[in-house]
């Protein structure tokens, strides 16, 4: 490890005010955040301006770090052993580092041996799946593949049936292992569903289109509807307007722990592109017969 | 490659489990005390649970995440508790808002 100049890092002036190093600071971990930016070597730059700005934030620190500062950067300096350790439980960039290991650094004190080593807790792991329709509805087992501190591990995890799309699991004590006495950390699971062919999801319920004929609608029909447990026949009223949903109660998604969601279907008339000779004879008499003049008629609910 | 095979059960993140305020605060890498004055801020409700001692209040186990996002940021950009309850009322809006799309999208035929 090499002497790091933390305020080239941020850069600022080594008499900047507090303010100042705040500003600086801000400004480059907004613009180095890996949630905001997906530049290459983003991430580790935040993680280089968060360690500097963890030192010259607090005033102890700071001091003892500037003791350091007579050194050329890049020349070797032993660092302290607990120097880059993660303590953050949370995922965060901050590495928290103590004055006492700081100055223990600088041969200003030691770490009093018979403590022992320091606890450290165990990564908080977070990942996102993504599940098809029917695997949601029906529940399945999943592999999941964490990479835990650059170590592959794969955990099984039986998803159970009636899981939504954007739900949150936390996997207690799975994330990673404490060490000296440290907590495990957990595992956040964000659950995410694919896009289905037929279906369209809101929480438990199923939206899909059922397209009808001007006859369909008009008279009203019997057909079979697609569901996630298979095929069932569907009355379709006569006089349904297009745009009404219809509703099959209890054909939505499972649901753990309560009743299954509804399934809708949401219909769409459709017409000829062209008509035969017979269907243009047929419609020219509907036209000339029929009283229905939707653009005069009192407007009503469409569903 | 270390391959590690572990059944494991859920713990869901929704309104209808709860989390204890030892917990909560423990999750999100905070001090019981911060998590107080979130509360005090309007921030953050615990549940009604009837006369009980403060350490043992809960919390509706849906905001875990959403105050894991806002905790991350103030460490990122030591921002202070203020800016964290703005951030959790906001980040909240943003759920309610992205739900009502897709529930939106969800009834809007995908045809024509």
């Amino acid at each position: 490890m090499n002497y790091k100049d933390y305020y080239a890092a941020l850069g600022v002036p080594r008499d900047a005010d507090l303010d100042a190093i705040k500003k600086a600071y801000r400004k480059l971990a907004r613009e180095h955040h890996p949630d905001m930016s997906k530049a290459p070597g983003a991430e580790a730059r935040f993680k280089e301006v968060a360690e500097a700005y963890a030192t010259l934030k607090d005033p102890e620190k700071r001091v003892a770090y500037d003791e350091l500062g007579r050194h050329p950067a890049g020349e070797p300096f032993s660092p302290p052993p607990q120097w880059g350790r993660d303590h953050a439980t949370n995922g965060s960039a901050f590495d928290e580092m103590d004055l006492e290991d700081l100055l223990a650094a600088m041969g200003r004190g030691r770490r009093d041996p018979r403590q022992g080593p320091m606890p450290r807790d165990g990564r908080d792991l977070e990942t996102t799946i993504r599940i098809s329709l029917e695997d949601a509805h029906r529940g399945r087992t999943v592999h999941l593949s964490l990479d835990d501190g650059g170590q592959e591990r794969t955990l099984e995890v039986s998803v159970p049936p009636g899981v939504r799309d954007g739900q949150k699991l936390r996997l207690r004590g799975k994330g990673g292992k404490g060490q000296n006495g440290g907590t495990d950390g957990d595992i956040y699971l964000h659950i995410t569903l694919a896009p289905h062919r037929i279906f369209r999801t809101d929480h438990q319920d199923l939206y899909f289109d059922l397209v009808l004929t001007p006859w369909e609608a008009a008279l009203g029909t019997e057909t079979e509807v697609p569901t996630l447990d298979g095929p069932v026949m569907l009355t379709v009223p006569p006089g349904t307007r297009s745009g009404r949903k219809l509703r099959l109660r209890g054909r939505g998604l499972a649901n753990g722990r309560s009743a299954a969601g509804d399934l809708y279907a949401v219909v769409l008339i459709d017409v000829p592109a062209t008509l035969t000779e017979r269907e243009r004879e047929l419609f020219e008499a509907l036209a000339k017969d029929s009283s229905f003049h939707p653009r005069t008629a009192p407007t009503g609910a469409t569903s | 490659m270390n391959t590690n095979m572990q059944a494991v059960e859920w713990v869901w993140l929704d309104e209808v489990q709860s989390v204890t305020l030892p917990e909560l605060a423990r999750v999100c890498g905070i001090s019981t005390a911060d998590v107080d004055e979130l509360v005090e801020y309007g921030a953050l409700q615990p549940l009604q649970t009837g006369p009980s001692e403060a350490d043992l209040r809960m919390f509706s186990a849906d905001c875990v995440t959403r105050m894991r996002t806002a905790s991350k940021l103030r460490l990122d950009f030591d921002l202070d508790l203020f800016a964290v309850a703005l951030l959790l009322d906001h980040i909240q809006r943003i759920e309610t808002l992205e739900q009502q799309v897709r529930s939106l999208q969800a009834q809007l035929p995908k045809r024509h």
